[in-house]
């Protein structure tokens, strides 16, 4: 009985892409030491970090959540069986339980680490799980924001500095060295825009959150920053994905879903392209350079919790490598890119094929509430339609129609003399929302943004930031609708439709973390296990017969 | 959170509670959150009520209808007192027995008078078909119509030009590759559930691809014989409330009866159509979910049926007499359960989507 529907589907232990067959290392499985499922109705995402802390045994480390609980373990990935009865830190909550964390890539050594933690009764903690000392809290009393924490990172390089998003559509940035206030905050504005405002502390010496941003409507459900650090994405529960100048806090692009919230976003590893997934259960491709969505992809079957670029099998200049037949291939291809500057590091090891056409330029991945996982290829014809694809499109936003060939741009400095150049995309949004924004709505956009804006803002209420809260609210509202048809929300058929690379169950539960590493991807699911797929070739240690089931 | 805990443990309708914590200056003017009294099993009832109570356009209508001269009682004079009487009530929340209502549709109808849990599907269905052929039989002055009269196409009533949409059968033969299409009107659509699918997915099931063959071969026209042949539904017109109705009860040949599928179907409060044919009018319409009917417990003969329903940007939920505000967030604990083996859940049962530019 409970193989109609949705038991019918065996769950996967590899599968086959055209570089390779991908292998579930079952012996490098983490979960609880108990290995016993956690009850996967709870629903809160197991989430996974990792970090390396250069020492010479490899020096990975992983910390993932499971319910009420923290782990930070050694990282053995595929070279070795995860032991599962030495975590270096385990932790348990009360009260609060952990949502989401990321370590500080920028100031790690192999004594010591700084692990942001975000809670869902809207705290944030900074442990060290190699000292074990220096524990900090932040919004301990929750006088800054009592709302589940959604998504928290490092601002890329700093030591101190960290963001920190909520399901209240606020994100904090708090700067770990000031004192906590004793009380509430008092905000003034710093800055606002179309669908966005951002306020600083009205106080006398300097404390946290030293600024907060109010974005969109309803949840922030994740943020990214582009790989050159030098952009933020958001993505909302009202389905829009703004790029933001981070120093400057501008807004310099945005999306809208099909429909329905978005779920996720990552930037590609050049920061061209970002893709996203949401509640209309498909990727969505949209390109920073032309400001427009260039693609979508169906394949999943619910709604996409995570994706993630593949930076180790992503082309990012003019000489493609070709997909590698052979692990030796695979060995010097890998081996000879660097995850973190890929752009460029690339010729040497390629081997020049002239039998097969130059096909793929970045590969992509995404897991959903489906419990699949997909992987994706965005090719060339997508990249740089011949014709372009603009069957009936209304709104004029006067993107650049022939889109660059971006042969030779891998650097920001390019990136960004573009990101100028295109700002007349942003002015013509901006245009259509003030043309709007006279319309008359009805009383109950403002009664519930009136009621949002209670709950959320601690204690300051002028008249004048309410008058912009609730002008931003309406637009929201009317740019979901009026967005289907121009570049930020093509209908269906105006852009091309993705089929993925591979589809496939690979869990019970649902998937809530992707990551793409140098010789595997770790994948994770609801219940708390985080399982580690090798590579092509790369199945070192004596466990290939991984022909069991993943539970 | 646990919704329904928090709700049972609430002796009676706590009402200025609910209001205390909308709070007085936040309270939409002119809007009443009144529960429904329980009358035995008609939970049903009074959760489909409250769904179509927060339907405006339908409220709206029905609210118009009772201003008309007075006429002779049928179910839908007792629905529009009803709602007449949840309207114009001098206090902002409270309870109503909806006693005219339920009398009216016991003697109306004789499946629902008894005191046996009914399927709450199966009563929109009645309704919407009723209170439809009522206005009808008013246009015509003549008497209500019985049943299968349906030689003439009847003129639209505004349920249907509420709830009716419009899907088109398209049948492709594999011999000649003629396509034929018939069209047909709905009031709601009935899809299919999957575990770990969202309502999106199940709606791509009911417009997938079937292949007729062997025994259900396709007369085709065009060649003059039974042929193989494709067919697919899709939706030709939207409708301004999109109903719909996941089959979550499955009868179950081995055991005799029926069995509830708990499956976690999850629903975003914002939907467009993927499932649209190529000639439909605004393919692209924008629906806003703003009432959801829940079941509760194993099967369609017993548990319960609760509401929630979003109004003026804020979630209630209407458990019969009482009436709580909820979190949009506490709306994820009725998508279902993922695991196979529970089958009582409190689980989405019928979605209403409404229309974001009121066509």
């Amino acid at each position: 009985m409970a193989a109609e529907g949705g038991g019918k589907d065996e769950v996967k232990t590899q599968f086959t892409t055209r570089e390779g067959t991908y292998k579930l290392m079952t012996l490098s499985e983490y979960s609880r030491p108990n290995r016993v499922p956690y009850s996967a109705q709870s629903c809160n995402p197991v989430k996974v970090s990792f970090i390396n802390v250069k020492d010479p045994s490899g020096g990975d480390r992983i910390c993932f959540n499971v319910g009420k609980e923290l782990y930070f373990y050694i990282y053995k990935g595929i070279r070795k069986a995860a032991d599962l009865t030495k975590p270096i830190e385990k932790r348990t909550y009360k009260g609060t339980i952990p949502t989401c964390h990321d370590f500080n890539q920028f100031t790690c050594c192999s004594q010591s680490v700084s692990l942001l933690v975000g809670f869902s009764a809207g705290q944030v903690q900074l442990i060290d799980p190699i000292k074990k000392d220096n524990t900090k809290l932040f919004n301990e009393e929750r006088l800054i924001d009592k709302t589940r924490v959604t998504c928290l990172r490092w601002v890329p390089g700093s030591e101190h500095l960290f963001l920190v998003a909520h399901s209240s559509g606020n994100m904090y940035l708090y700067n770990e060295q000031l004192a906590a206030g004793n009380a509430a905050p008092h905000y003034q504005t710093h800055k606002h825009g179309d669908g966005y405002a951002i306020y600083t502390c009205k106080s006398k010496s300097t404390r946290n959150p030293v600024f907060r941003w109010v974005v969109g409507e309803g949840s922030l459900n994740d943020f990214a920053f582009s790989p050159d650090a030098t952009y933020l994405a958001t993505v909302s529960q009202d389905g829009f994905l703004r790029i933001f100048h981070y120093d400057s806090m501008d807004l310099h692009a945005q999306m809208k879903s099909y429909f329905g919230g978005l779920l996720c976003a990552c930037w590609s590893p050049d920061s061209k392209y970002i893709v996203t997934g949401g509640e209309d259960d498909l990727v969505t491709v949209y390109s920073f350079l032309e400001r427009k969505v260039i693609a979508r992809g169906r394949g999943h079957k619910s709604w996409v919790s995570v994706v993630a670029f593949d930076s180790y099998l992503t082309q990012t200049q003019n000489n493609h490598a070709d997909f590698f037949g052979s692990d030796d291939d695979f060995n010097s291809l890998v081996n000879s890119s660097d995850a973190r500057d890929r752009a460029g590091s690339r010729a040497s090891a390629i081997h020049p094929d002239e039998t097969r056409p130059l096909t793929c330029t970045y590969r992509f991945g995404s897991a959903g509430q489906d419990t699949q996982m997909c992987l994706w290829d965005l090719t060339e014809d997508v990249l740089y339609p011949h014709q372009p694809l603009s069957r009936g499109r209304t709104n004029t936003n006067p993107v650049n129609p022939t889109p660059p060939r971006c042969n030779s741009i891998a650097n920001t400095s390019r990136l960004n003399a573009n990101a100028t150049s295109h700002t007349d995309g942003i002015g013509t949004m901006a245009n259509l929302t003030s043309k709007i924004s006279g319309l008359n709505l009805s009383d109950k956009h403002k009664d519930k943004l009136d009621k949002s804006d209670k709950k959320n803002s601690v204690s300051s209420r002028s008249g004048d930031k309410l008058n912009s809260l609730s002008k931003m609210h309406r637009c929201i509202i009317e740019d979901a609708m009026k967005a289907i048809g121009t570049p930020m929300c093509p209908r269906l058929d105006e852009v091309p439709m993705l089929e993925p690379l591979v589809v496939k169950k690979i869990a019970h539960e649902r998937l809530t973390a992707l990551v793409f590493r140098e010789d595997c991807l770790v994948t994770s699911c609801q219940e708390g296990f985080v399982c580690t797929w090798a590579r092509p070739g790369k199945v070192g240690m004596s466990q290939h017969n991984a022909s069991g089931t993943v539970v | 959170m646990d919704v329904m805990r928090s709700c049972l443990s609430f002796q009676g309708p706590n009402a200025s509670a609910l209001e205390k914590e909308i709070g007085s200056d936040q309270f939409p003017p002119n809007e009443h959150y009144f529960g429904l009294v329980n009358f035995g099993n008609t939970c049903y009832c009074n959760s489909v009520l409250q769904a179509l109570y927060f339907c405006k356009p339908f409220r709206d209508k029905v609210l118009a209808y009772r201003a008309q001269p007075k006429k002779k009682e049928t179910l839908l004079t007792c629905l529009a007192d009803l709602f007449n009487n949840i309207a114009s009530q001098k206090k902002k929340v409270g309870v109503i027995a909806p006693k005219k209502f339920i009398a009216r549709l016991r003697k109306e109808n004789e499946l629902f008078d008894n005191y046996m849990q009914q399927d709450a599907h199966e009563f929109l269905n009645y309704l919407l078909n009723t209170i439809a052929d009522l206005l009808q039989a008013e246009k015509q002055g003549g008497k209500p119509k019985n049943g299968n009269d349906n030689q003439i196409k009847p003129e639209p009533t505004w349920v249907h030009d509420i709830f009716q949409g419009t899907l088109t059968n398209e049948t492709r033969c594999l011999c000649c590759e003629a396509v034929s299409s018939k069209d047909e009107d709905f009031l709601d659509l009935s899809v299919d559930v999957d575990q770990n699918t969202s309502i999106t997915h199940c709606l791509r099931g009911f417009s997938s691809t079937e292949t007729l063959c062997s025994e259900y071969k396709y007369y085709c026209e065009n060649c003059c014989s039974k042929q193989e042949a494709q067919k697919r539904m899709r939706v030709k017109k939207l409708p301004m409330i999109l109903a719909l109705h996941l089959k979550r009860f499955k009868y179950m040949e081995q055991l005799h009866r029926y069995t509830k599928l708990s499956y976690r179907v999850v629903f975003p409060l914002e939907l467009r159509l993927m499932n649209t044919s190529d000639d439909a009018f605004n393919p692209d319409k924008l629906y806003d979910l703003v009432a959801v009917v829940i079941h509760c417990g194993s099967g369609p003969n017993r548990g319960h049926y609760i509401t929630i329903v979003k109004s003026h940007g804020f979630w209630l939920l209407f458990d019969d007499d009482i009436v709580e505000k909820i979190d949009a967030q506490a709306i994820e604990e009725f998508y279902g359960l993922t695991s196979d083996l529970q089958k009582t859940s409190e689980s989405g049962y019928i979605l209403f989507y409404q229309s974001r530019d009121g066509t």
